[in-house]
Formats: C-alpha cells, structure tokens, sequence
C-alpha cells in the first residue's frame, strides 16, 4: 500500500487479488446480499485509494482496510435501516452441498449456525467475523474499535457465549 | 469453584486468553468432569465452525468493475497532477456501481452493433475509422487481460495461478513483461500443475526466440517428473536442437526417476 501511496497505482491490482475475497467474506456476513456485498467491495477498492494517503505504515494494513470496510458498511447500515438481513439461504445450499457432500450433519450444524448467527446483534456478529473469519488478532481489533485488547476480549466472549445458547435454541 | 464458573473460563481457553494459571487450574478440573469436557468440545466445535461459514464466491464483474475503475482512477489521477490539485483527482463512489456498468456496456454494446450494421450495410471510406475503434478497444481489452494475468500470478492460490495463465491465450499481442512472468512461473512455481498449464502456454509462443530459449534454459530447473518429461516432449516437438545439451545434464542427476530417464534419452536421439 504504501507503493500505491507513492503513486504505484498498478499495485493495487495485486492488493485486490490477495484480499477482496477476505474483506468480501466479511461484508457478506454483515449484510447477508451477495450483490450490495460487491458493491461495497469496489468502493472499498476505490476508497483505499482516494484515501491513501491516511495510510501511515505504522499499524497494519489490513486493520486500515477493515477500517474503511466498516466506514462504508456503517454509512449502508444508516441508509438501509429498515431492510433486514437477508442471507440467500438457496446461495448457502449450494455453497454447502458443494463442500460438505455426503456430510448431512456437517451441513445441518453449519446452517444451524448461521441461523444462530443471524440472532446476534450487528456488533457481536462483526467481533466474532474479525475474530474468526478474518482472524484479525485481538490487539488488531482493539486498534480498529479503539478499545482495550482486554476489552475485545470480555465482547468477543459475550458473543461467543450468546451465539452458543442461540445455537443450542435452535438446534433443539 | 463450581463448574458455571468453569465454563466460562472454557470459552476463553478456546478463545486463546486465559492466563497459565488459570489455564493449568481448568485442565484439572476438565480431568475430573465430564460435563465441562462436553461443554469444551461444543465450544471448540462451535468456534472452529464460524470460521468455515461458506460463502459465495464473488462474480466476475466484481473483479472487472475494479479494473475498470483503477483505469478510471489512474486518468483522472494524471489529470489532476497536471492541475496540481490532488483533490480533484478524487473519483467519487458510486451508488450503484452495478447497475451503472450495466448501462454503459449495454450502450457501449448496441453502439457497437449499430455501428458494425452499418458498416455491413455501407462499405463506404468510414469502415477504416470504426475499424480502428474497434482495434482500439480490442488492443485495451488486451492490456486489460494482461494487467489481470501479471497480477493473478502471483496469487497464494494455485487454482489463480492457473487462470491468469489462460489468460495467455486470450491476449491479442504477448509482450516482454508477460513472457518474463511465464518463465518466472515454469522456473519457480511450487505448484507442478501450475508449472504444465505455463509450459502449454508458452508452448503456444515457441515462434518467439526469447520463448525458445527461456525453455531450453528451464530444463535443468525442473525437479518434478512430469514436468521434466512434458518439457522433454516439448523440446522434440520444436525440434529444439539447443536442448540437448541441457537434456544430457538432466540425465546426470542421481535422484532422476527411472521412466523420465528412458523419455530424455529417447528424446536425446530424435534430436540428434
């Protein structure tokens, strides 16, 4: 990032492929619809680089990337209050009978999750996506909600714990 | 302590923070207690099972939007050096990036139909001039495509690499820069089915004397058997008469396998 800074803008491609599908995980997780999810994709992209020059070096880049990702996900969530997080359930199907053919039990406890997912408010599912899905470590994540490390720690066992007992709901 | 207690230190034991003493604390009484062992694997499970959530594999379109984009942003950038004002180069975010592409292509798309109608309908002097539009956008197409490749190949995923290496044949003209990264590729990628799809596209390329001679200089950098054989097989089909020398420096290697061995000398003495 720091090339694309100096005015290397053809680095950015390779920025692109080495992290739109981790950030794209991650949006879609947020908002649950694949195509909002690309949109937002591309205005990260596109926003990385009018924003370049934010970019210190000091800290790392990709907690200065998922802080532009929430930055746009916190403007779509104001305009899109009223809409409801759709996750494309037929999406999931696929996706899931393609993986996990032949694993019926696999496949009905990650549903089952995702579900539990959904129950969680916006905040706890974000802390558990940067913390799992995108394993960002915790001091990463306290730079990029600017709190304690000790502080992600005690949210991210709050979420864990709910996400647990929305699990076991569902799964009986 | 009672085993509520436990069991939220189980959760941060998987999290990864809880202290050694406490760490060393729990292990004890995970010995002694089955219910809190069921609790520890559920939560494992669990947290293992965030982490493999699937989702859809982005469209296309997201990766050629971007492309399109960067081009944009890389114009107005120069532009906006030119006037000294860094903030005019800002290109401003899209609402709905998709469905503004859509539009344009749909228009570019029926301007271009329209236009080679009328071509067909009326040989008249004009043809050159769309004619030359239309190598234009090929030859930006090309570029386009070659961008992509050079950034793909160097990709963590060998399933990437494989793609941008098809790119290849997508590509109107294949300059220096490409064929470099194809080398580099044959010569250096850890992925041996990488390495056969870079050896068909360069292949494809053997008129290029910098292509033939790339080749020849990878024999001997070849550790895989079947990249050796497919190269040895290659170097026939060109008639490649340079190879052989490289050839019989292959056949040196003590760890060479048995068949790759016979193939080589074969291919030794319809080279010679």
């Amino acid at each position: 990032m720091l090339q694309v800074k100096e005015g290397d803008f053809d680095r950015m491609g390779l920025i692109f492929e080495r992290h739109h599908r981790a950030v794209y995980g991650f949006i879609f997780h947020m908002i649950g619809n694949r195509e909002e999810s690309e949109d937002i994709v591309q205005n990260l992209f596109l926003r990385m680089l009018n924003y370049r020059n934010s970019f210190a070096g000091t800290g790392s880049f990709k907690t200065w990337m998922y802080h532009l990702a929430r930055n746009l996900l916190s403007d779509y969530f104001k305009k899109n209050s009223k809409k409801p997080y759709m996750y494309s359930v037929e999406n999931f199907d696929e996706k899931i009978t393609e993986e996990y053919f032949g694993d019926i039990e696999k496949k009905q406890e990650l549903q089952t999750l995702q579900m539990a997912m959904e129950n969680l408010s916006i905040d706890n599912r974000e802390l558990l996506m940067l913390c799992r899905y995108e394993e960002l470590k915790y001091h990463e994540i306290a730079d990029l909600l600017g709190i304690t490390e000790g502080a992600v720690k005690v949210r991210v066992h709050r979420a864990l714990s709910q996400l647990k007992s929305c699990y076991l709901k569902i799964a009986n | 302590m009672e085993c509520e207690n436990y069991k939220q230190q189980i959760d941060l034991m998987v999290m990864g923070s809880l202290n050694q003493s406490m760490l060393a604390d729990l292990k004890k009484h995970l010995e002694n207690c089955a219910d809190c062992r069921m609790e520890l694997e559920a939560t494992k499970k669990t947290w293992i099972m965030i982490g493999e959530l699937p989702v859809p594999v982005p469209s296309e379109s997201l990766r050629t939007g971007f492309h399109e984009m960067l081009t944009k942003f890389k114009k107005e950038e120069g532009q906006a050096t030119k006037k000294s004002t860094i903030t005019q180069g800002k290109l401003i975010e899209p609402k709905f990036t998709r469905r503004w592409t859509q539009y344009a292509a749909a228009i570019i798309l029926l301007m271009i139909g329209v236009g080679a109608g009328y071509l067909i309908n009326h040989s008249t002097p004009p043809v050159s001039a769309y004619n030359k539009k239309i190598d234009s956008l090929a030859s930006e197409m090309s570029s386009m495509k070659q961008m992509m490749m050079l950034s793909l190949l160097e990709n963590p995923s060998a399933s990437e690499r494989i793609r941008a290496v098809g790119y290849t044949d997508q590509m109107i003209t294949v300059n220096n820069k490409v064929v470099e990264a194809l080398l580099t590729t044959l010569n250096q990628d850890p992925n041996t089915n990488v390495r056969l799809i870079t050896l068909d596209a360069l292949a494809k390329l053997s008129k290029s004397p910098v292509v033939r001679e790339g080749l020849v200089q990878s024999i001997t950098k070849q550790e895989s058997p079947l990249v050796q054989s497919a190269i040895a097989d290659l170097m026939v089909k060109l008639r490649e008469k340079k190879s052989v020398k490289p050839l019989q420096k292959l056949l040196q290697k003590k760890d060479l396998n048995e068949m790759v061995k016979t193939k080589i000398e074969e291919s030794i003495q319809k080279l010679i």
